[in-house]
């Protein structure tokens, strides 16, 4: 009995939530219809997330109401939302990798006894319907992403609900599967349930939004039919300001326009590298490089790849194929079992980390949270971590002095925060990134840069500063590896892109917008 | 969070002492409560009990250095335990580090340390006991770095291999057990010759406080140096925060693990040499008797400062002998004092969330 | 040796692992939640006390029984409330719980029994199973023992049978291994944990009255010696698989119970080596080079919604 389209679904009335002191949702009043896909747009840090999470039932709002087809709904945990007919996917995956497929299915229940067989053949006829198929009776571990993301969804829709919202699926998916996925969006809406689609692509809202509703720090700045959407409106409202003054970075990020269709690239002519600084040897050599991990995987097989002084180059790939591993394998943290790794000619292979760094590469990695910085401690402890050395004398820390160092290092680097003794968790993103950059670039010389997602979760006028230090460090003669699950973002900034595909390297073209479609079809695995 | 995010600040009454504080003290204060409780319901006059237990403590000069004593043992593990624990490294392996470090010191003190210059052969056993321990603090720091095996588990199963290898000492008379003279011969090992047993401090010949209390002085300095002031006190600090982070800065975080460890292994170790050199005399089966556990608990309620880590350890050394003292003149049992202490580390680990600050998430 | 010796050797080796086996498969449940109750030998040892208390003051040991479960489980209920509510690190509150214990059960017994007291509780009864007991070595090794013994069993095979085959067993694996998605498939993950640790505590519960009242008929301050330990360490060993758990803890058993058998003998070996044994392997075990397997992956991380 799906209620009949145009009714609405869920409506949301002041809607508040805050976190400590950071206010995530303010006063947020929105309505989803029944048979329509409703787009959450916003920055990083808008507060769609906390949204989801709220009509979820993983966080109770602050202040306000909510009602489900007309009924009042306070949804005590997820529990609650998934028995009244709301289901979610999250931006990150909640699967159980250690179990099988069906058994993921499975769970949500604590009596009565498992019916496996019956659970699987669920499976296949929902695969079915929905162009989804998965094999029910795989670990969860051993599937790959878009082939989770199907898991969750078929999860989601198992318990036939009446409400479907999705965190940022199209994040993790190759180009060909994000089509997929938004054509599955039309699909459910159509059989009469709503969607929540939350999404930073204005391309994917222009193809299947019904209605578009825009978060801008926790409150609603503008909700339009996509009859009369204006897409540069839109970006006014998400970013609060005018597109003129948006960096060319910070709209190929957005998804705006594609990379190189603005004109000449704003890239400034480069002396030949030999000019800038003479060097033999290539700044990063990456020979033969394999890994497996403990269970047993190959996560990269025998990868070769070259970064000359003075030019980027770009990873593409989607997530999960092998990225994330080159870059703990280049910047120490990970032993490689095979193949050998070159900084400027100096041999690095199973190096620690402080060797790395010696070397002259600096490492920006792509968990700013997890590796990047120590969020407990101080600016200065941060900046300086793995050179106390400097500021020892008979033993004893002379802290006068790092503090000192680090006030000059963050005024250089425009790092804004209290001062060098502040927490570094008092610092915002941007400015956390700022402080990794300050450490890793102030290298002397700095030979190598590898930059892995660096403007993940960044606001606007972070982007900005973070590609505007890696051109610098480019400029200055040093070769950049840059790592990144945004296509666009790569073409813009790189000069020839490596695609990854399962842990091998599947191809190497220029980074011009022509090649677009010809990476985006190697990622997926497609022989180009 | 997003930069636009509003910000609101909490407003906390100025005068308020940390919570830190407060909730440790009430519970140390509940605790005590529920002991005297106890002993209200023995039907002992609490009175009574109270007067034996202050005899214990503070009654006479061997009891005040009898207590202080006890105290040392405790500090050091302690001490041991705050170093540790400054890397997120949750040392329970006192009892086991205490118990080799006893048995490094007997052999040695038995066999070749008496005749050695006086200032060695008081020293060279200890150095002995604080290299056992060290070595089984190395275990368990090498164990967490090659195979990933959680120190709290190993610290514990080694303590029982400690244990058990004192028990074995003291049974074979190839190893440290006294020569078998009758049947009755008990199992323990010889009384320690006098050259190695630790110097007194007072003249008075009834206290038997001995140097082991300058030893964990110094121990106290060079750990709150470390701790406060030096480079390698920020990187224990850094590794217990985030290990992946330390190691991307640089910092070899597998050293520091088992350097920590075993650091504090050798405080454990040094503590049991000190308890056979300065008291016992004389290696016997269970001579650990809870210290290791009890020094544990004394760096857990110090909260990584050396200043409380003495505290404590003075309060529960004098509350051991008060404890014994008042099973004696009152009958009170002084289990009692082991249930106070178990209460203690349950409300102190329990209450730890009110005394973390609320994160957003 | 002659079949007797065998079959008294086999029968101790069983009665001297059953505590272990009933305290490591409750345990093992409560692990795979994501719990690890270092307070096992708390538990058992209140349980040992609480159930020689009741069998003493009753006369009936199957008092002695409810009262040391119940015991047990008030024990695991707190440890419950302090590790998934209170989200209080699980080692160090387990290890409080065992000094309480210890402190407790020997101040109560000082004051209830007396300082020196030895006294005899009324126990359980041998069960003769008919038709098997009398099989040569066999019989007596493994049919002629309390009660308990079976019952024990059974709720070890029960407790197989419910995670491999239970909605519920599955929620407890899943609460262990990811517990925010368990709670996104709306699994309440406190619920499940609270259940896996009250089940530790039942079995952790029995296996302190099997001790007191099953097997010794007496209590002694500290009576389980590390027992606790030893089951916690089975878990490891059995890589939380059960049927290797119960190996690990009869492996364990048989150890103790040729501490006793060697001598009697006349063969000459270190008891204490062998003493050691359970300690050693369980190193070996958790130091991967026995077998390794891995942990839940929540174990002893509490969870927090949204955190």
């Amino acid at each position: 009995m799906s209620p009949s389209a145009g009714s609405v679904l869920l409506k949301l009335d002041g809607l508040t939530k805050r976190f400590g002191a950071v206010t995530a949702l303010d006063d947020v009043s929105l309505s989803i219809d029944a048979g329509e896909v409703h787009c959450l747009l916003g920055e990083n840090g808008a507060g769609k997330s906390t949204l989801c999470n709220v009509v979820f039932g993983v966080h109770a709002p602050d202040a306000g109401q909510m009602h489900l087809e007309g009924r009042p709904f306070r949804p005590t945990g997820p529990a609650d939302s998934l028995s009244a007919g709301v289901a979610m996917v999250h931006q990150h995956f909640s699967l159980v990798p250690t179990m099988t497929v069906v058994e993921n299915l499975m769970l949500g229940r604590l009596d009565g006894v498992l019916k496996r067989r019956d659970f699987a053949a669920r499976v296949r006829e929902l695969g079915a319907t929905y162009g989804l198929e998965v094999d029910p009776d795989r670990r969860v571990a051993e599937l790959s992403v878009g082939e989770r993301q199907r898991v969750e969804i078929i999860k989601c829709l198992i318990r036939d609900p009446r409400l479907l919202v999705l965190d940022e699926p199209t994040a993790v998916l190759p180009p060909e599967e994000v089509a997929a996925l938004l054509a599955m969006c039309r699909r459910v809406a159509a059989a009469g349930r709503g969607v929540i689609l939350v999404t930073h692509k204005l391309a994917e809202i222009a193809r299947v939004a019904d209605r578009t509703t825009v978060l801008r720090a926790g409150k609603v700045v503008e909700s339009v039919t996509m009859k009369v959407a204006d897409m540069r409106a839109l970006v006014r409202a998400m970013v609060g300001r005018e597109l003129v003054s948006i960096d060319r970075m910070v709209a190929v990020s957005l998804g705006m326009e594609a990379a190189g269709h603005a004109g000449p690239p704003p890239r400034p002519a480069r002396p030949a590298p030999a000019n800038v600084r003479t060097r033999r040897d290539d700044a990063l050599m990456v020979d033969g490089v394999s890994y497996r991990d403990h269970g047993g995987a190959l996560r990269l097989d025998r990868v070769t790849l070259i970064v000359k002084p003075g030019e980027i180059v770009g990873i593409a790939g989607v997530e999960g194929n092998g990225q994330s591993e080159l870059a703990a394998i280049i910047a120490g943290l990970v032993c490689p079992t095979g193949g050998r790794i070159f900084v400027g000619g100096r041999e690095l292979t199973r190096r620690s980390p402080g060797e790395v760094t010696a070397a002259g590469a600096g490492i920006i990695p792509e968990d700013r949270h997890a590796i990047g910085c120590i969020e407990e401690m101080t600016v200065a402890e941060n900046l300086f971590l793995g050179a106390l050395g400097r500021f020892t004398r008979f033993g004893l820390l002379r802290r006068r002095a790092m503090g000192e160092a680090a006030a000059a290092l963050m005024h250089e680097f425009d790092v804004r925060g209290s001062g060098p003794g502040a927490p570094m968790k008092s610092l915002s993103g941007g400015n956390q990134q700022r402080a990794v950059l300050a450490r890793e670039l102030s290298l002397d010389p700095l030979v190598f840069l590898l930059a892995a997602q660096p403007t993940r979760g960044l606001d606007v006028g972070a982007v900005d500063a973070v590609y505007g230090r890696i051109f610098a460090a480019r400029e200055n003669g040093a070769g950049v590896l840059l790592i990144s699950s945004e296509l666009d973002e790569l073409l813009a900034a790189s000069d020839r892109i490596i695609v990854l595909y399962r842990g091998r390297i599947v191809g190497e073209l220029p980074a011009e917008a022509g090649n677009r479609e010809a990476i985006g079809s190697l990622m997926s695995g497609h022989a180009a | 969070m997003s930069a636009g995010a509003t910000v609101t600040k909490g407003a906390a009454p100025a005068w308020a002492p940390p919570r830190t504080v407060v909730i440790p003290v009430l519970a140390t204060l509940a605790a005590l409560g529920v002991g005297v409780l106890l002993i209200t319901a023995t039907g002992t006059s609490v009175p009574d009990a109270i007067a034996g237990f202050w005899d214990g403590m503070v009654g006479s000069s061997f009891a005040i250095g009898a207590s202080i004593n006890r105290a040392v043992a405790l500090a050091l593990v302690g001490l041991g335990f705050i170093l540790a624990n400054r890397a997120n490294l949750t040392n329970v392996g006192g009892e086991g580090q205490i118990a080799v470090g006893g048995i490094a010191a007997t052999a040695l003190a038995l066999h070749g340390a008496a005749g050695l210059p006086r200032p060695l052969a008081v020293g060279v056993p200890l150095a002995a006991g604080a290299a056992a321990g060290a070595l089984w603090g190395a275990v368990a720091g090498g164990l967490k770095v090659r195979r990933r095996t959680n120190e709290v588990i190993s610290t514990l199963l080694l303590t029982f291999v400690g244990l058990l290898m004192v028990y074995w000492s003291v049974q074979s008379e190839n190893l440290l057990r006294q020569p078998m003279t009758s049947a009755a011969t008990l199992p323990e090992s010889l009384e320690l010759p006098a050259a190695t047993k630790l110097p007194t401090v007072l003249r008075d010949p009834g206290s038997p406080l001995h140097i082991g209390a300058f030893i964990a002085l110094a121990a106290a300095l060079a750990v709150g140096l470390v701790l406060a002031r030096s480079a390698l006190g920020v990187r224990l600090r850094a590794v217990g925060l985030n290990e992946l982070a330390s190691r991307r800065a640089g910092i070899r975080d597998g050293r520091l693990v088992v350097l920590a460890l075993t650091v504090a292994g050798a405080l454990g170790g040094l503590a049991g040499a000190i308890m056979l050199q300065g008291e016992l005399w004389i290696l016997t089966s269970g001579f650990t008797s809870g210290y290791g556990f009890d020094g544990l608990v004394v760096g857990l309620l110090s909260r990584g400062s050396v200043v409380a880590v003495i505290a404590g350890a003075l309060f529960f050394g004098f509350l051991r002998s008060g404890g014994l003292a008042m099973e004696i003149t009152a009958g009170v049992p002084a289990a009692v004092v082991v249930l106070i202490q178990g209460l203690l580390v349950v409300t102190i680990a329990g209450t730890a969330i009110l005394t973390d600050q609320g994160r957003p998430p | 040796m002659t079949g007797e010796q065998v079959a008294v050797f086999l029968a101790s080796s069983l009665r001297l692992s059953m505590p272990m086996i009933l305290a490591a498969s409750g345990e093992m449940v409560s692990e795979r939640a994501g719990v690890l109750n270092m307070s096992l030998e708390g538990m058992m040892l209140t349980a040992t006390f609480a159930g020689a208390l009741g069998s003493w003051a009753t006369g009936r040991p199957g008092i002695g029984l409810l009262c040391g479960v119940a015991a047990a489980l008030v024990v695991a209920l707190v440890q419950a409330v302090l590790s998934v509510t209170l989200r209080a690190n699980q080692l160090v509150v387990g290890i409080g719980f065992n000094i309480l214990a210890l402190g407790a059960t020997t101040f109560l017994y000082r004051e209830i029994f007396g300082p020196l007291s030895r006294e005899v509780i009324p126990g359980f009864a041998k069960w003769e199973v008919p038709l098997v007991a009398d099989v040569p070595i066999l019989g007596p090794a493994l049919f002629r023992h309390v009660g308990l013994v079976y019952v024990g069993f059974a709720l070890v095979l029960a407790l197989w049978a419910g995670l491999r085959y239970t909605a519920f067993g599955l929620a407890v694996d899943a609460v262990g291994e990811d517990p925010r998605a368990a709670d996104r498939a709306g699994i309440p993950v406190a619920l499940v944990r609270y259940v896996a640790v009250l089940i530790a505590g039942l079995m952790a519960g029995l296996a302190g009255v099997f001790i007191s009242v099953g097997d010794i008929n007496t209590f002694t301050e500290g009576m389980t010696n590390g027992q606790g330990y030893l089951a916690l360490a089975a878990v490891i060993f059995g890589g939380w698989v059960g049927g290797r758990t119960v190996a690990a803890c009869l492996l364990f058993g048989t150890a103790t119970a040729l501490q006793f058998q060697l001598p009697a003998m006349g063969i000459a070996i270190p008891t204490a080596g062998l003493m050691m044994l359970p300690y050693v392997l369980a190193l070996l075990a958790v130091a991967g080079l026995v077998g390794h397997h891995d942990p839940p992956a929540a174990l002893t991380l509490p969870y927090r919604r949204g955190a």
